[in-house]
Formats: structure tokens, C-alpha cells, sequence
């Protein structure tokens, strides 16, 4: 006899299984489609979050500026920049960037739109223009994260459709996870490798979640900025650009060339801090400088706002000219401030910087992880894909090594042909898993050569700089980027014995 | 001293201690299934840690501190509970869904990549036009909510026409859909002149 089994009803799902396999079916083919350029883009991205930092080691000798810069030096600036521009014949915008925007320092950069011309400056404590700046990895860095160095607007276009395609990625994701409570503390380690990474892949990408909405909505809609809100603009005003970007953005100067002198700056400083006691200057952008149409846009930054600054319009007499968009205290202007510096972490000083690496990293592992689930399921169905298995460790571990590469080459000479250095790394990649075992050796054999790499870059620095650094933010970023190097390397050099938990792609036990 | 006890920084080790208190609740409720109070209490505890950046750092940057944080603590309390494995545990509930198998082809990965990336888009966009030109908001905020809607909503069409097997229907919906937003951009004005 046997006893009688009582079994419960199974219970209702909130979503039906056949609704969580479409679900996870659609963003198997998303995420896999737009995988490696979703990876690229976040770690770029979270590498990114410290590039003013990152700046800073490049040229750690550059003047520093620790107190908030008076408005006289803010004007000593703005005249210096002209002066210099007028030399370069690149004096048409001027843009200058002073602390909260950027930590200790003041940078000075004009571009003339016609001749292409652009210059870009360190200002001392005093306002005077010291050395150019000189950066060229963070520029390639964040080159590669806002257009891949593709033309331009294509390039922004391609990174923007990147940011769909990750909000996709977020919101199918979410819908095939039916028990995202239940499981919302769960990380099990070891044992089969595709529910280890599921577990990774799961956790980290909920409980990151709000991060990762608000960095994939903000980057999908900085990347194709000119498309949706340029369309809507002029949608809404009839084709009117003009009208269109002026209410978005507030008085813009006229096309007049005649020649009038360069704004002072400091009783427009003085004029807003008497209404606003507590505001520092931000950024100074004078549109079509020392021309009688000249408009300055001087950015004050409010304590507590998460938007770099609030924009004052002057004329170049020092009028403040009305501004039909301060009336529409809306959350459409909020957003329009916000949207960059919560984009890139750039609101709340070095621990928001980390909190946003540590989440960017997250995300990051989220995408890896994505198709290493899809490779290991493959594996586990009888189907393994040995190749593709090679390659993804190929985008996944090359990505290291050629940053590591290409700053050493920055260090030594400059901007030269960093792009062509880092795509000839990750040929070079490659070639190397051809003659690789498997996907594991692979990614064992770059993560060594990243860390190798990462150190070098760490022992250029430290050659070329001995002696002369002046700047304490270059040692942070040094000890930064070793233990970067030596989390990326040591795992990998573990004897093989300990290696299962390292194997990337193992058959199922 | 008196900088280092700044309302900021007790605001800030406060809350993200109640963050602490509140997952580790919410942990222990769904791990051990005990009382469905310790949920009310874990997200209770988790919104006064919200409110104590919030009353800490204002309702702006407050917000955004607290959900950083909330994320960062959350990321340490999954963390601690790191179970290692060395061999298979029993299936049961860590059998996950598979992906719903469909056979595939150029052709139809062709057209289900139009459909997502161009025919959504094209949507998504039609909505955004909508919104920014009929919304009774003041211009800017009708201009850049509008904005943000095509990534969200381009986004969500995309989710949904690469899980949706039959290709006709997600055609034709967004199709539908499309008209009716242009429809609804442009028809008063052009009816009008």
C-alpha cells in the first residue's frame, strides 16, 4: 500500500512560463546581437566615470587650484583664453571649466568652428593660462565610449542605439526573471558554472537596477540627443530651429562679426552670488567671443543640485539678458542639467565616483556574463561552441590588455595612432586564441598579459613622472591600476588544480 | 570635528545602516520564508533609510545618494550570503526556464531585426512627436519628457517584438501604432490650415 500523497495545486505565476521563455528568448537574441558592443561601451563607460582623474595622471604635473577660484581669476581666465585664441586664430567659443566641474583645476578650450582650430588649457590659481593640456588616453578612453571613434554623429548614433538595445536588454530581462524576490539574496558559488553565472548575472543586475536605468537612459538619450530631442524640437515649433533650441537652451548669440571687447567676467559672478550667496562658478562658455553678438553663459553651481550648474545669459556688456526658459521651473529643465552628470557620476565628489565604478563595473559583469550563460547552456544541451567560446574571451580579457597598451603608448608618445594600437591588440588576440586550447586558456593567457600590460602602464607612468609629480591624485591612480592589474591577473595565475572555479566554460558536473 | 559630525555624514551612516537593517530583514524573510511582516518591517526600514538621505542631503541629491547606496549595500549583503558550492546540490528550484527554442533563418532574423530596430524606433519617435507637440506642459518639459520616452518606449518595443514569435502580429501592431501616433502629431494642424 502506499501511502496517499497529498500535492498542492502548483501556484498561479504572476507571469505564465510560456510569457518568461518568449521573454528570455528575445533577450538571449538582443544581448547576444549587441553584446560585445554593450561591453565595450560599459567598461569604457566606468573607466569614464574617473576621467578627470585619469587627466590628472597623464599630467600630473599641471597646476593645481584647491580653493575655489574668485571671480577675478575666473575673468583672468577668460581673458588668457582669448588672448591665446586670438594667437591660435581660434577665437570664436570659448569654454572654461573651473572646481566643483572640474577637481582642482581650470581648463581653457576654445575651437573655431570654421578652421577646426581648438586649443585646450591648464589655468593656474591666478587665472593665467600654464601649460596645454595633455591627455591623450582619457581622450581616446571616452572617445571610444561616446562614438567608438567612428565618424562622429554616426559614432554617437551607434552608442545611443547601444543604450536602446541595453534598456531592452534590462526591461526583457526583468520580465523573464519570475522570482526576482525570492531569489533576490541568492549567489552560489562553484558547482555548475552556468547557474554560478546566472546567479552573478541575476543579482548583479538587480540590485543595481536603478543605476542601471538611469546611466542606459541618459546615455541612450545623450547618444542620439540630435536625433529624438532635435526632431521633437523642431516638430514642436514648426521647423523653427532657431526658436526651438533657444527655448531649450536659452539666448544664443548673433551671427554680428563686429569686433567688441572681451567680457569681464567677475561683476556677472559678483551679480549672481548677491542673489545667491552660496553659488560658485562652474563653467564659463562665451559664444562668438569679442563680437558684438558675443553671449556669455555663465554656469553656477547651487550646493545640493545634482545638475552641474544653473546657466546666467549676459550680453558681452555684462546685461543679463532674460531667460524665457528659467519661467518653466519644470522637471523637463531639471532633467536637461541633470542628465550628464548622472550620466557620469559627476555630482558628489570621489565617493559617488566610486559607488558609479563599482556599479558600472556591475553592469559590465552583468554583460559578460550574459553570454557566458548562453555559451554554457549550449554546453550543457551537447552543443558547445568552441569557437565562439574563444572569441568572447577574446572581447571580454582583450579589452584590459589594450587599455593597458595604448596608455603605455599615450605615456610615451602621445596621441600617435592610439586607435590603430588598440584594434591591432585585439587582432593580435586574437591570433593568440588560434593557438589556444579552449575558451578557458584563453581568457587565462589575456588576463595575464592585462595585468602585465596595466602594471606596465603603471611602470612607464612612474619612469617618465619620477620626481616631477606634483599632483597626489597621480599616485591614487597608480595604486588604482595595479590592483586592477593584480585582481585581473591573479586568479588566472592559480595552479591548475584550484582552476575548476576559473574554467569558463566547463561541461556541466 | 564638528565637520566630521556634520548632519550630512551622521544622515549618511544612519541610513545606511537602517539599508543594512532593512535587507538583512528582507534576506532573512525570503531565504527562511518566516513571517510576512519582516517584508513590511525590511522595506519600511529601507524607506527611512531613503528618507534619512533625502532629510540629509535634500530631496535631489539625497535621492540619488540613497539609491546608490541602497544598490551598493544590497551588492555587500548578497555578498555575505555567498554560498560555495563543490559539487552538484540537488535541482529543484535552481532549474531556471530555458529560452523558448524557435528555429530561425536570415530571412526572419532580417525582418525581426527591422521590426526592432527600425520599425520600433519609428514608433517610438511618432509617440515622442505626439507627446512634444499636443502635451499641455510647458515647452521644455513637453520637449525633453518626450525625449526620454522614445529610448524607453523604443526599448520596450524592442523587448517585445524579439519575444513575440509571430512576426505579422508585431508588424502590424507597430504599424498601427505608428499611424496613430503621426496621425495624432500632425492630423490637427494639417486639418486646421
Amino acid at each position: 500500500m502506499h501511502d496517499k500523497v497529498q500535492v498542492k495545486p502548483p501556484k498561479r505565476q504572476f507571469l505564465s512560463p510560456d510569457f518568461v521563455r518568449a521573454m528570455l528568448a528575445g533577450h538571449s537574441a538582443l544581448g547576444l546581437a549587441f553584446a560585445a558592443l554593450i561591453y565595450i561601451v560599459c567598461l569604457t563607460g566606468t573607466v569614464s566615470v574617473f576621467l578627470m582623474e585619469l587627466q590628472r595622471w597623464e599630467q600630473p604635473d599641471g597646476p593645481r587650484v584647491t580653493e575655489t577660484p574668485s571671480p577675478e581669476v575666473i575673468a583672468a581666465a577668460v581673458r588668457a583664453g582669448y588672448e591665446q585664441a586670438r594667437a591660435d586664430n581660434a577665437a570664436h567659443d570659448l569654454f572654461v571649466s573651473a572646481p566643483p566641474r572640474t577637481p582642482q583645476r581650470i581648463m581653457v578650450t576654445y575651437h573655431d568652428h570654421e578652421s577646426g582650430v581648438e586649443g585646450d588649457w591648464l589655468a593656474d590659481a591666478d587665472g593665467r593660462l600654464v601649460t596645454r593640456v595633455s591627455a591623450a588616453w582619457s581622450e581616446f578612453i571616452s572617445f571610444l565610449h561616446m562614438h567608438l571613434h567612428l565618424p562622429r554623429t554616426w559614432g554617437k548614433y551607434l552608442v545611443g542605439l547601444t543604450g536602446v538595445a541595453l534598456l531592452s536588454s534590462l526591461i526583457s530581462g526583468i520580465l523573464s526573471h519570475p522570482r526576482i524576490f525570492k531569489d533576490a539574496f541568492y549567489l552560489r558559488w562553484g558547482g555548475s558554472r552556468r547557474l554560478q553565472e546566472a546567479d552573478l548575472h541575476n543579482r548583479l543586475g538587480v540590485w543595481g537596477l536603478p543605476f542601471h536605468v538611469v546611466v542606459t537612459l541618459s546615455g541612450a538619450l545623450l547618444g542620439l540627443s540630435t536625433l529624438i530631442v532635435g526632431v521633437l524640437a523642431l516638430a514642436a515649433y514648426d521647423g523653427d530651429r532657431e526658436k526651438a533650441f533657444g527655448t531649450l537652451f536659452g539666448p544664443r548669440a548673433t551671427d554680428s562679426k563686429t569686433a567688441a571687447p572681451v567680457p569681464d567676467l567677475a561683476p556677472m559672478i559678483r551679480q549672481v552670488q548677491e542673489r545667491e550667496p552660496k553659488a560658485e562658478v562652474a563653467s564659463v562658455f562665451v559664444e562668438h567671443v569679442g563680437t558684438a553678438g558675443q553671449v556669455v553663459q555663465l554656469g553656477m553651481h547651487m550646493p545640493g543640485k545634482i545638475a552641474f550648474s544653473e546657466t546666467f545669459h549676459f550680453r558681452g556688456d555684462g546685461k543679463l539678458l532674460p531667460d524665457p526658459t528659467k519661467a518653466e521651473a519644470g522637471p523637463g529643465r531639471w532633467i536637461l542639467g541633470a542628465i550628464q552628470p548622472l550620466h557620469f557620476g559627476w555630482f558628489g565628489g570621489l565617493p559617488v565616483k566610486v559607488l558609479y565604478g563599482v556599479l558600472g563595473l556591475a553592469l559590465t559583469i552583468v554583460t559578460h556574463s550574459g553570454v557566458v550563460i548562453w555559451l554554457a547552456r549550449r554546453r550543457d544541451k551537447g552543443r558547445p561552441a568552441p569557437g565562439w567560446e574563444k572569441v568572447w574571451a577574446v572581447v571580454g580579457w582583450s579589452q584590459p590588455l589594450a587599455f593597458g597598451v595604448t596608455a603605455i603608448v599615450a605615456l610615451l608618445i602621445g596621441e600617435g595612432r592610439l586607435v590603430a594600437i588598440y584594434l591591432a591588440t585585439i587582432a593580435a588576440a586574437l591570433v593568440l586564441a588560434l593557438v589556444m586550447r579552449d575558451g578557458t586558456s584563453t581568457a587565462r593567457a589575456l588576463r595575464v598579459l592585462s595585468g602585465l600590460a596595466l602594471l606596465g602602464a603603471v611602470a612607464t607612468h612612474a619612469y617618465l613622472w619620477w620626481g616631477r609629480i606634483a599632483d597626489p591624485m597621480a599616485w591614487w591612480v597608480d595604486a588604482a591600476i595595479v590592483a586592477a592589474a593584480l585582481l585581473i591577473a591573479l586568479p588566472a595565475l592559480k595552479r591548475r588544480a584550484r582552476s575548476a572555479s576559473l574554467q569558463q566554460f566547463p561541461v556541466a558536473a | 570635528m564638528r565637520e566630521l559630525l556634520s548632519i550630512e555624514l551622521l544622515g549618511t551612516l544612519a541610513s545606511t545602516l537602517l539599508f543594512f537593517a532593512g535587507l538583512a530583514l528582507l534576506r532573512w524573510r525570503w531565504l527562511q520564508r518566516s513571517s510576512r511582516l519582516l517584508t513590511l518591517a525590511g522595506w519600511l526600514l529601507v524607506g527611512a533609510g531613503i528618507y534619512g538621505y533625502v532629510y540629509s542631503w535634500g530631496g535631489e541629491a539625497g535621492t540619488a545618494y540613497a539609491l546608490l547606496a541602497l544598490s551598493a549595500v544590497a551588492f555587500l549583503v548578497v555578498w555575505y550570503g555567498l554560498e560555495r558550492r563543490v559539487a552538484r546540490v540537488r535541482p529543484g528550484r535552481e532549474v531556471a526556464l530555458e529560452p523558448e527554442d524557435r528555429p530561425t533563418n536570415w530571412p526572419r532574423a532580417i525582418a525581426k531585426s527591422f521590426l526592432a530596430f527600425v520599425l520600433a524606433g519609428v514608433a517610438a519617435v511618432g509617440i515622442g512627436v505626439a507627446f512634444a507637440i499636443h502635451m499641455p506642459l510647458v515647452p521644455t518639459d513637453r520637449i525633453v519628457i518626450g525625449g526620454l520616452l522614445v529610448p524607453t518606449l523604443w526599448g520596450a518595443g524592442m523587448a517585445w517584438t524579439l519575444s513575440d514569435a509571430k512576426l505579422v502580429r508585431a508588424t502590424l501592431l507597430l504599424a498601427l501604432i505608428s499611424a496613430a501616433a503621426y496621425a495624432a502629431a500632425f492630423l490637427p494642424k494639417m486639418l486646421s490650415a
